[in-house]
Order: C-alpha cells, then structure tokens, then sequence
C-alpha cells in the first residue's frame, strides 16, 4: 500500500513538472502572477490526468528516466534524416520511378514507448510509412524498395535510428 | 529587418497550394485520399498562421495555431475511429 | 548572415511544398500518395517554423512557435500513421510496377 501511493505521488509530480516546463515555454513571461497560475493550473491538471501519461505498471518507471543529450542527438540526427529523405523522394517524384513494395521485420526493443517512437521515425524518414504494429513485428510500406529480404531490409530502413534510440531510453 | 516580402509570398503559395490539396478531398477515389487531402491541407493552414503571426508580431494567432494543431489531429483520429467502426458494423464505406 | 539562412529555409519550403502537391497530384495509389505528403510537406511546413524562429532571434514567440513544432513533429507523422493503418486494415491492395524489374534477380527469402 505504501510503495503504491508513492508511486502515485512521484507520477503526479513528474506530470506536474512536464506541464509547467510546457507552460512556461508557451506562455514565455516571468511574473509572479503568471508563474503561480502555471503552478496551480499543472497541479490540478495532473491529479486529473497523471493516470493517462504514466501507466501503473512496472515497466513504466523505465519510460521516466529519459538520457537528456541523447534525446537532443536523437531529434537533430532525425531532422537531418528528414531533410536528406525529403530530397530522395523529390528526386523520385521528378524522375517518376518508382517501385514500391511492403515489406516486414522485427525490431529489438523493449518498451512500448521506444517501439512507437522508432515507428515514427520510421514513418518520417526515408520514403517508408510504418503501416502496422504489433509487438515487435513490423510492417512497412517502402517507396522506393532495394530488397525484398526481410534481415536486410530491416538494416536499411532502421539504419541507426534503433541503437540511438536504445541508448535513448535507459 | 526586411522580411516581410518574402513572409508574404511563402503565405500566398501555401494559400494556393492548400487550394489545390483540396482536389483531392472533392475528387479522391477512395477514402484515405480524402483524409490525406485534409491531413495536408491542415498543416499548410497551420503555417500559414505561423506566417502572419510571425508578420504582424500579433501573438494571438499561434495560440490559435496550436490548438488549430491539436484540433486537426484529434479529427483525424476521430474521423478514422468512426469509418472503422461503420465498416466492422458492415456499413458500405 | 541570419537573414540569408532565414531565405534559404523559405525557398526550401516553397521547393518541397510544391514537389509534394506534384507528388500527391500525380502518385497512383494511396499509400504512395501517402509518402509525398508525409515527407514533402511535412518539410516545407518545419522549414517554415524554422524559418520564423531564426527571424524573432530569442523573444516569445520563438518559444510558442517551439512548442508548435514539437508538436506537429509529433502530431504529423502519426496523423500519416493512422490514416495509413486505416488503409491497409481497409484491404487496399499497394500498387505494384508492372514491368518486370531487377528486383527479380535480387536475393530473398
């Protein structure tokens, strides 16, 4: 009973902290009044919602911790992939060949919110659309298809994106 | 500093293209080119909001941005949650 | 120096606004379609968000507009995501090339 409303309590402060970081990076002001609005507001939509952000079960605690540096490589890393996949695709579009296949795979991560983080990088780089989901199985559309073999196709889609987000979330 | 032309401009073409994504939400054969249509033509409203915010120094439009944002992708969802279950009920799509 | 970039980015949106609305006019299926608007204009929109971050330097509105673009890169390719699982358990059949390409000679299991 005890571990359990500890618990309780560290969910709600840490949805609490994440709501005022996203407070007072909107709202951008520095008064009193301001600060202690954010504050309060946080507190009460935290009790109401920390059920939502953080589930109770144990493998939860893992998605709390988040590697600070890593995340910032994480998001530049994706945003030049995006750019770079972008031009790719323009590439395909001018030249108007293309040869899309669907193809699946599996993927080594563990938790939940590694895997729906690595299905949307997938989705935003190179010229693929992560179609479904389930477990660890993968099923992915490709514009622009190289393979038809499954091991090989995985490497070149999730290229380095499953190690960095492995190191990502501890 | 002198970027207001340019602002103006970029805002002009996503007018027009957002226009034009809007083929696709009349005219799209099936129903996921619908929802695309609508998906594209969202976010280019979104930066043209961004747009003149950015213009005008006015901070009330990106307020209105976000959750203009936010609006568009629970639509989305909404809207696909609705067709999956009218068709798992059997209803033509 | 800043406003240079603030221009490359603009013309960078407009470039990948327009290569995505061919893409999307012109593409044969929807999961193709798909992939024009999932990465072109989800570009050209960013490149606009940093675009309008680099010209307000560090004032208010570069943090909502933060929060903005955090968001939409969230929001944008799970939209893609939703409507492209929509399709798929809707049995839309991918379209395939026709000709018979050098895929063929390619090894797989």
């Amino acid at each position: 009973m005890r571990v359990r409303s500890k618990w309780k309590l560290v969910r709600i402060l840490f949805t609490t902290v994440w709501l005022y970081g996203g407070w007072l990076l909107y709202t951008g002001s520095f008064e009193t009044v301001s600060l202690c609005l954010g504050a309060l507001a946080s507190l009460l939509v935290a009790t109401a919602t920390y059920n939502l952000f953080i589930a109770e079960h144990e493998a939860a605690r893992k998605g709390l911790l988040v590697r600070i540096h890593y995340g910032i490589l994480y998001l530049l890393y994706l945003l030049a992939q995006m750019y770079l996949s972008s031009f790719a695709v323009l590439i395909n579009i001018l030249r108007g060949n293309i040869n899309p296949r669907v193809v699946h795979f599996r993927t080594r991560l563990h938790s939940d919110l590694a895997r729906v983080l690595l299905a949307t990088s997938i989705t935003l780089t190179p010229g693929t659309i992560a179609l479904e989901l389930q477990e660890d199985h993968l099923i992915v559309h490709w514009l622009d298809a190289k393979t038809r073999h499954s091991k090989y196709a995985g490497i070149l889609i999730k290229g380095k994106m499953e190690t960095l987000l492995s190191r990502v979330l501890l | 500093m002198t970027t207001t032309l340019a602002f103006d401009t970029i805002g002009y073409l996503f007018i027009a293209s957002s226009v034009v994504a809007l083929y696709r939400v009349l005219w799209g054969p099936t129903v996921p080119d619908r929802l695309l249509g609508l998906n594209v033509a969202s976010a280019q409203i979104l930066a043209i909001l961004v747009l003149y915010a950015a213009k005008e120094k006015l901070h009330v439009y990106l307020d209105v941005a976000l959750v203009y944002d936010i609006f568009g992708f629970v639509g989305i969802l909404a809207l696909t949650k609705f067709l999956e279950k009218r068709q798992r009920r059997g209803g033509s799509v | 120096m800043i406003e240079g970039i603030v221009y490359l980015f603009l013309l960078l949106a407009a470039i990948f606004n327009l290569m995505g609305l061919v893409g999307i006019l012109l593409f044969p299926d929807p999961y193709t379609r798909l992939q024009a608007s999932s990465t072109c204009s989800t570009t050209a929109v960013i490149s606009v968000f940093i675009a309008v971050m680099l010209e307000a330097g560090f004032s208010a509105i570069t943090g909502k507009v933060l929060v903005i673009t955090l968001f939409f890169f969230i929001s944008s390719p799970v939209g893609a995501h939703i409507i492209a699982r929509y399709a798929w358990n809707m049995g839309i059949v991918p379209w395939r090339k026709l000709r018979k390409s050098s895929l063929e000679d390619l090894p797989h299991d």
